[in-house]
């Protein structure tokens, strides 16, 4: 029978929880256990059916375990299988209960059927109950020396769970050792596959604390035991094949002729129809050749026939699987693929995922012989497919252009988009446009005037729009309209969402204005006074710093501004080649998918934004860069900045972080304002009087003066338990029971902000007010610490998230606590305590 | 870095558990750090606030070990659905597969390897297949469930694929509706030496077969994938093929494959001293074959020999990108007549001999969306326009070689200010079969049989083309 098609994920009272059911299949149960009459095996089966699909939906059928048991007294091999199914699942839950079951299944486990003898053996190794090890280790032992290869098989493996569940138990009964021997020795293929899989495991487990351990490890590639594996390929399954692929990929060879004779041994492995073979073949020949670049560079011409046939046949996900490995290997050596680019042609019909890969090689093996067919094929993207295929084909078409293959055809078609007037690929090409420019600065005179005729109505993309106006400043002297547009654009400063494009119009209009002073001169004004006014942070000063500029000096404005600029030659790489390199160790698994290393998805450390502290009050991320891995992650986080940097490059001259430069208290706008020189007064800005308020307020705001300063003047009534103590996981469920108590936005002292670059500061200093740090993380600018502290006298605590904006020295509070009435002295105590941070 | 599984999922559409099966402890039950993996993705997807609400009701579901909730909530029920196949959520890796209207979803918590992984959901979709006779969906794992755990147990343990032939696992896992009904279950037990072939060495055959009438049956299935530009140069052109076999063959069995790729004849002329005959040699880009063929015996003398498992199986796979011998030609001319109307002309020619014919033959030429009547007039077949699909669909059944049917229509579009330009004009699309075809030119020249006891097997070839992608642009 079949289950019920409606699914029952968690009881609750519209559903019926299958209560009255189990109860019902409890009798049922109960009164076949103990008979023996013809037929029961059938009915059995029928109750046990019904049993395992509520199982399968969610339904807890745990209460029947008993009744279970009691039936499990049975030659049906069938009947058996789904009692060890159904006590596999609950035994867990209910250790008491897996106690019952370890009669019948030790009882199995010595059955005269090999098949039975097995499956009981599985399934007691499967029970995962702690307590139960005991039991494991004799029908675990008898396993290994089964005569019959299936129990055999299967006990290699139980050695390994057995391992999972209780390692001292298993290395007491010096279970690897004879795995070992049985590895070495078994004439069945599939059991010595699964020894060498259990032993890979537990000696990589055990070889961090056990130097035994770390040198077994090292025997698993000794030459003698991968020879064993080579010679023995061909018996075993394809699975098995690709784990000892595996091993022989970490083998190395004494000299060269060895290579040559384990890659000719191997060869015919690249016709395996399991393209998991095929791949674990070529990651044997690439690794094995690393150092020999001539024979390395054959291998890629090798197996670039059988590569390029796994992407064309299977699933859409197989070859996205394969087209992975082959971008990384593209990514190496694009030459070697570039007459081949024709493979990489998106069908129409494709999915997403793969047609980003194949562009992604398409660009990468663009040359002087391909560009003009993989332009041309390009652009039929652009034109005909959905919109982020659009997009991401015109970003292609740029990045070539950026290679500096026939650049002159490339502008030309760039621009041709431009006049297809759709706006996703005008806002796609724009932002090309403008790296262009800056690699390429011969071709402004063509690119400005294709630019010069698109309205800056049609382009509401903030990366695009900001694009425009930075060339709508740059360009100032050859776009004859360029003040007007600017005009038009600062007039409609409220309407403007995005702080970049505010950002780009400011220093677009001070540009425009350095070259043409008169036409631009309104304009200007008009900026300025928005720009001040503006509610965030980095258009204020950047508004205030060209203010004082042009009133401290025109010439120098005007170097800082708009100094004498070189073509940008190399744009940063996005990944560092070390990165690259990890990857291309770990060829053949998920790393290469991710296109990041292994430990930045499987270590703790790295995992996600977040990582909870394992220990109280200590931090889990930024823990001392002691590996190199830690160090890796920095470099790339670098890089990042790198990249970053080039494309603000040329606005960020003379612009900083670093507020001293302008924000002397003393400054006063209204009394400079009328002592201003002439070049100032060209700017004429109608009323000098409005920019002091919020300058002044600025000013306190930057020096972290505002409101957070002032508790701290008045010791806070509220006294902390210095000694408070939580696990992180009760602060989890505290955290979800309790409301907000208090939310809040207050700012940090911009060098305290300084001081995060080490991620213990914060917590350290907070600590020094008995406020805990539980957990933190985040990457720049956004820092998130979950914070716990504790009332001196009652047990009241307080639960504070804290979101830190490192680049804004926002900081977002959130408190949760149990005594309402002292939240608010608590919010003080704290912002009081931050905001001593980085100023002691 | 092997595949170690640590749960395999078959969810429905809506994201119901149809089976699952946990192998490994390490994903969500182990209470020290583990449980909490989840929770940082949920800050990582949603804001802070959306993120307290849900991690209540969501961490509750991770600490059961339910890892197929995290699949839900941040792929079944978003737009990630179909845009990667594998998918990090916490510290657990996610490879999907849609299967007719089954998610397959495998979770990890290692760094597994993806293509291992993605072959073993396609091998076990293979050997459900052969279980239910053929079909593999929701309700055949509704009516199969405790077949399916029982399969499940035997090709994969504690996250480690075993053995997936289903010639073997017939031998000792067998259920209703494959073989006989339980009542005789004495006989049911396993043969003796079933576990031992189970991890033999010849895994994909077992001894002891007998066939009144020994017959092979070969099937050269290839699919063309082309892709034309409107001016008729063709962009991209290969043909994939696979020999489907099917044996019905006694005892043990040692076949012999020839045909006239390149590298085999050179070869065989070579061996025997004597020239290559003259006639059609194809080369083939890349070969591979079923684990039965001797791969060193290929190597060396470029002939594919093996022990083939009983019944049907896919003895090669080739692909050709050379000498493609295209069956259709496709000749559009589509104009826009002012902003309401188009006028549509396609001619099709069939260039295949014109003894031969094509079946299935639909030919989907898309329109734009705004499509408000279209007419028609056909030379053959049958045309209708399909506005689900936006196309104007052109069947014909029957399609002789060395013929050129054509279609006019008149498209007419209901006017629209903004979205004129937005038309993008996808490619024709082409569907076809065409029997004792091959667009390769390959030809099967002989399949020898030896067997000890000298029987004389009866052999059947048949040759299909089909379409794979076949995108002619306008």
């Amino acid at each position: 029978m079949a289950p019920p098609a409606q699914s029952h994920r968690s009881p609750s009272p519209s559903q019926p929880s299958g209560k009255g059911e189990v109860s019902d299949l409890k009798t049922q149960l109960r009164q076949l256990a103990g008979s023996r009459a013809p037929g029961t095996d059938d009915t059995k089966r029928e109750l046990f059916k019904k049993v395992i699909s509520y199982m399968t939906i969610g339904i807890d059928v745990s209460s029947v375990f008993s009744e279970m048991v009691m039936c499990s007294a049975t030659s049906d091999i069938v009947l058996k299988k789904m009692c060890y199914l159904y006590v596999g699942n609950y035994a867990k839950h209910n250790p008491d209960l897996a106690l019952l079951t370890i009669n019948f299944l030790q009882r199995d486990c010595k059955d005269e059927d090999p098949m039975i003898r097995g499956l009981a053996l599985r399934s007691s190794c499967s029970l995962g109950v702690a307590n139960l090890v005991e039991y494991l280790v004799g029908p675990l032992g008898n396993g290994l020396k089964d005569g019959n290869s299936y129990v055999r098989m299967v006990a290699a493996v139980g050695v390994l769970k057995l391992y999972h569940l209780s390692a001292s138990t298993c290395l007491d009964a010096d279970f690897p050792p004879l795995l070992k021997q049985l590895m070495l020795k078994d004439k069945d293929a599939q059991v010595v596959a699964n020894c060498l899989t259990s032993l890979q495991e537990i000696w990589s487990l055990e070889a961090s604390t056990s130097e035994e351990a770390a040198r077994e490890r090292e025997m698993l590639l000794s030459k003698p035991v991968v020879y064993y594996f080579l010679n023995r390929m061909k018996e075993f399954s394809e699975w098995a094949q690709c784990i000892v692929l595996e091993l022989v990929s970490k083998y190395v060879p004494v000299d060269s002729e060895e290579i040559f004779d384990i890659m000719n041994l191997l060869e015919d492995r690249l016709l395996h129809a399991n393209g998991a073979v095929v791949l674990a073949t070529i990651k044997v020949f690439l690794h094995m050749t690393l150092s020999m670049t001539d024979v390395h560079q054959q291998v890629y011409e090798r197996i670039k026939a059988p590569l390029l046939t796994l992407v064309s046949s299977g699933s859409p996900e197989q070859s996205y699987a394969v087209l992975s490995h082959l971008h990384l290997l593209v990514m190496r050596a694009p030459y070697i693929f570039s007459s081949d680019y024709k493979h990489f042609y998106c069908q129409y019909n494709e999915p997403f995922y793969v047609k980003k890969l194949k562009l992604d090689m398409l660009t990468a093996v663009a040359n002087e012989s391909n560009t003009y067919e993989i332009v041309t094929e390009l652009c039929e993207y652009v034109a005909n497919v959905d919109i982020p295929m659009a997009r991401e084909s015109i970003r292609a078409v740029g990045k070539i252009a950026l290679q500096q293959y026939d650049v002159n055809a490339i502008v030309d078609r760039l621009l041709q988009f431009l006049e297809m007037e759709k706006e996703h690929v005008t806002a796609e090409t724009l932002v090309l446009v403008k790296d262009l420019l800056r690699k390429y600065p011969q071709w402004s005179h063509d690119c400005i005037a294709v630019v010069g005729n698109i309205s800056s109505k049609n382009v509401q993309e903030p990366k695009a729009k900001a694009a425009l106006i930075w060339m709508l400043g740059e360009y100032a002297q050859d776009m004859q309209d360029s003040p007007y547009i600017l005009e038009g654009l600062v007039e409609n400063w409220d309407e403007e969402n995005s702080a970049e494009v505010r950002l780009h119009l400011l220093t677009a209009v001070m540009k425009c204005f350095l070259r043409r002073a008169p036409e631009t001169q309104k304009a200007l004004g008009d900026a300025l006074a928005a720009g001040v006014a503006d509610f965030n942070q980095d258009v204020h000063d950047r508004a205030l710093l060209y203010y004082r500029l042009l009133k401290y000096d025109v010439s120098v404005a005007e170097r800082i501004v708009n100094p004498p600029k070189q073509a940008v030659s190399v744009f940063a790489d996005t990944q560092s080649s070390e990165m690259k390199d990890r990857i291309f160790d770990e060829f053949n698994s998920l790393s290469v998918v991710y296109q990041k290393p292994s430990y930045m998805f499987t270590d703790k450390e790295h995992r996600g934004p977040f990582a909870f502290s394992e220990e109280l009050g200590t931090l889990s991320i930024g823990t001392e860069p002691s590996d190199g891995a830690v160090a890796a992650q920095r470099v790339e986080a670098n890089d990042k900045d790198l990249l970053l940097g080039t494309s603000e490059k040329e606005e960020s001259h003379g612009y900083g972080n670093n507020g001293s430069a302008y924000s002397a208290p003393s400054y006063d706008a209204s009394t400079t304002a009328g002592a201003s020189q002439g070049h100032f007064d060209l700017v004429s800005i109608d009323q000098p009087s409005t920019l002091h308020p919020p300058s002044g307020f600025a000013i306190d705001d930057l020096l972290g003066l505002g409101m957070p300063a002032a508790p701290s003047s008045a010791p806070p009534a509220l006294l902390l338990n210095a000694k408070a103590a939580i696990d992180p996981s009760a602060f989890q469920q505290k955290w979800r029971q309790l409301p907000v108590s208090l939310s809040q936005e207050t700012s940090i002292d911009p060098q305290g902000v300084a001081g995060m670059t080490n991620p213990q500061a914060l917590p350290q200093h907070m600590q020094g007010h008995s406020i805990n740090c539980i957990a933190s993380g985040g990457q720049a600018p956004n820092f998130k610490f979950f914070f716990f502290a504790q009332k001196a006298e009652g047990s009241f605590a307080y639960l504070v998230e804290c979101v830190i904006n490192s680049s804004s020295c926002k900081v977002q509070l959130k408190i949760k606590t149990d005594d309402q009435a002292t939240s608010q002295a608590f919010s003080e105590l704290f912002q009081s305590a931050l905001s001593k941070f980085g100023s002691a | 870095m092997p595949l170690a599984a640590s749960a395999i999922y078959f969810l429905n559409l809506r994201g119901d558990v149809l089976i699952n099966r946990l192998y490994r402890d390490d994903v969500g039950s182990d209470n020290t750090i583990l449980p909490l993996r989840p929770v940082f993705c949920v800050f990582e997807v949603f804001k802070k606030t959306e993120a307290i609400q849900i991690l209540s009701v969501y961490t509750i579901e991770i600490l059961r070990g339910n890892m197929v909730d995290a699949f839900r909530v941040h792929i079944m029920q978003t737009k990630e659905l179909g845009t990667c196949p594998v998918r990090q959520i916490g510290g657990c890796s996610f490879f999907y597969m849609r299967i007719s209207n089954v998610y397959i979803v495998i979770v990890v918590s290692s760094n597994a390897n993806v293509a291992c992984a993605f072959k073993f959901v396609v091998e076990a979709v293979t050997l459900f297949k052969s279980y239910f006779g053929g079909s593999f969906d929701e309700d055949a794992i509704r009516n199969n469930f405790v077949l399916i755990y029982e399969l499940l147990d035997e090709i994969m343990d504690f996250g480690y694929p075993q053995n997936l032939s289903p010639e073997i696992l017939k031998l000792y896992i067998t259920q209703e509706g494959v073989r006989s009904p339980f009542s005789s279950k004495t006989a049911d037990k396993p043969v003796p030496n079933a576990t031992l072939q189970v991890t033999g060495a010849v895994g994909w055959r077992r001894e002891g077969l007998v066939y009144k009438k020994n017959e092979v049956f070969l099937d050269i299935v290839e699919s063309v994938n082309l892709l034309m530009s409107s001016k008729g140069s063709v962009l991209r052109c290969d043909v994939t093929g696979k020999i489907l076999m099917k044996c019905f063959l006694s005892g043990m069995p040692d076949l012999k494959l020839g045909l006239n790729d390149k590298i085999g004849l050179e070869k065989e002329s070579q061996l025997k001293s004597r020239p290559a005959k003259s006639g059609k040699t194809i080369e083939l880009d890349d070969v591979t074959f079923h684990q039965c063929v001797n791969l060193t015996r290929f190597n060396s003398e470029k002939t594919v020999s093996f022990v083939p498992p009983d019944g049907e199986f896919e003895l090669m796979k080739y692909r050709i990108t050379e000498g493609v011998n295209l069956p259709f030609r496709v000749l559009p001319t589509i104009k826009e007549l002012g902003r309401t109307r188009m006028e549509v002309n396609v001619k099709v020619k069939s260039v295949f001999g014109a003894k031969m014919f094509a079946l299935g033959v639909v030919i989907k030429i898309p329109v734009p969306k705004q499509t408000a009547k279209t007419s028609f007039q056909v030379t053959s077949g049958k045309a209708k326009y399909s506005p689900s699909i936006d196309c104007l669909v052109w069947k014909i059944r029957k399609f002789p070689g060395q013929t050129e049917p054509t279609l006019s229509a008149e498209v007419e579009l209901i006017s629209t200010i903004t979205e004129k330009k937005s038309w993008t004009r996808p490619p024709i699309q082409m569907e076809f079969q065409v029997p004792m075809f091959t667009a390769s030119g390959l030809r099967v020249r002989f399949l020898k049989v030896w067997e000890k006891s000298g029987y004389n097997t009866v052999e059947w070839v048949r040759y299909i083309t089909k379409a794979g992608s076949y995108e002619v642009r306008c």
